[in-house]
């Protein structure tokens, strides 16, 4: 009876008492879980700043190397092969002052061009901004002219390519050499990559 | 004589104590707990302040780095990867043609020929795969001469896989073959 009569005051206290014993259970015993969850978010955000850190910095070195490759393709298609209208007579004069270096002139040179084609070959053959221009010529002169020439070019500060040689018997001492050189121009359109300069 | 017992209470007496001993005990625990909780939940909020900073600036980092990952990799979706794949791969093979030694090769040659086979012809081709196919053109004096070539060329580490594509002989006798061989001019520099 004297307990009802004190039920509201009771309930009172037992429902404070009730949300304190609570709120010790969750915070109070499992403080140090609490406190070592927060440490595990930090740890996680930081493995996660780490991977995107990471990939932010393969993404832009591989845009950097995209660059450099850009730049390095540029200079061979501008300053080692140029265009044929800036390069092609001082390629021909190369080649006419090796031959008189190596005491082998030829009576004639015959000239052809061919748009280069990239390593695909026909199946997916796609143009790569430079031209093929090869020059052909023969002359009669001994084995060690010969060998004199072909180094001469090999040494040529101009882009030489050497394509073919045919050796033929003259005479006794001499050969007839057929020689087959090449070298490349770039397109006067050529951008590396595709990306304007 | 009997005693007289007065009641002179208004109401019926009850005892009250437990009652409020009940209370007594469970408002001090209350209060106890209560101050042990405010406690507990300012140190909390005291020693987990620098970390939740912490991982606020990180997520700020993150974002940023995702923003920064983002924009290099739309660059890198504008560009034309394949055609400057095929100019660069176009631009190695041209520079290992110009590379190649014409005179280091004739030198091979001429250290593997037999005194009566000649050369008359020699065109290279490069492939993908970064070795060179000779096709060879000689003239011999001797049936011998192509078997001669062949045998030589298998014994020098230069040369690999020479094949024989014709051989024939003309009214005067003398023998022309053409071989295909694999030249290896990078194992010659670094034996």
């Amino acid at each position: 009876m004297i307990w009802q009569e004190k039920r509201v005051l009771l309930g009172i206290l037992g429902v404070l008492l009730l949300a304190n014993v609570v709120f010790f259970l969750t915070y109070r015993v499992q403080y140090q879980s609490r406190i070592d969850e927060m440490e595990e978010r930090r740890a996680q955000a930081e493995g996660q700043l780490d991977r995107t850190k990471r990939q932010r910095a393969d993404a832009e070195m591989s845009l950097a190397a995209y660059r450099k490759v850009e730049r390095d393709v540029q200079l061979v298609y501008d300053e080692t092969w140029s265009t044929q209208p800036k390069r092609l007579t001082a390629m021909i004069a190369e080649v006419k002052r090796l031959a008189v270096a190596s005491n082998a002139i030829p009576r004639t040179l015959s000239f052809g061009k061919s748009e280069a084609k990239d390593l695909a070959g026909t199946r997916r053959s796609k143009s790569v901004g430079a031209r093929e221009v090869s020059i052909g010529f023969s002359v009669t002169a001994t084995y060690e002219q010969v060998r004199r020439m072909i180094n001469l070019f090999e040494l040529s500060n101009q882009f030489v390519i050497i394509d073919e040689i045919n050796l033929a018997e003259a005479d006794p001492t001499k050969l007839t050499l057929n020689l087959r050189i090449k070298t490349l121009f770039r397109e006067e359109r050529t951008t590396a990559g595709g990306a304007g300069l | 004589m009997k005693p007289i017992h007065l009641n002179l209470a208004a109401r019926p007496y009850r005892d009250y104590r437990p009652v409020y001993a009940v209370v007594v005990v469970l408002s001090l625990l209350t209060a106890f707990l209560m101050l042990n909780n405010v406690d507990t939940y300012l140190r909390y909020v005291h020693e987990t302040k620098s970390t939740r900073a912490e991982i606020a600036q990180i997520e700020e980092q993150t974002r940023v780095e995702t923003r920064k990952e983002q924009e290099a990799k739309g660059r890198l979706k504008g560009l034309d990867l394949a055609h400057l794949d095929a100019q660069t791969r176009f631009i190695n093979a041209k520079l290992a043609e110009r590379a190649f030694s014409w005179s280091r090769l004739l030198d091979e040659l001429e250290s593997i020929l037999a005194n009566d086979v000649r050369l008359l012809s020699v065109g290279p081709r490069f492939t993908d795969e970064g070795d060179i196919q000779l096709t060879l053109n000689f003239q011999s004096k001797s049936a011998n001469g192509m078997m001669t070539t062949i045998n030589r060329m298998n014994a020098h580490p230069q040369f690999k896989e020479a094949f024989p594509t014709t051989e024939s002989q003309d009214d005067t006798g003398i023998f022309s073959f053409d071989l295909a061989v694999t030249y290896l001019p990078e194992q010659g520099v670094a034996r």
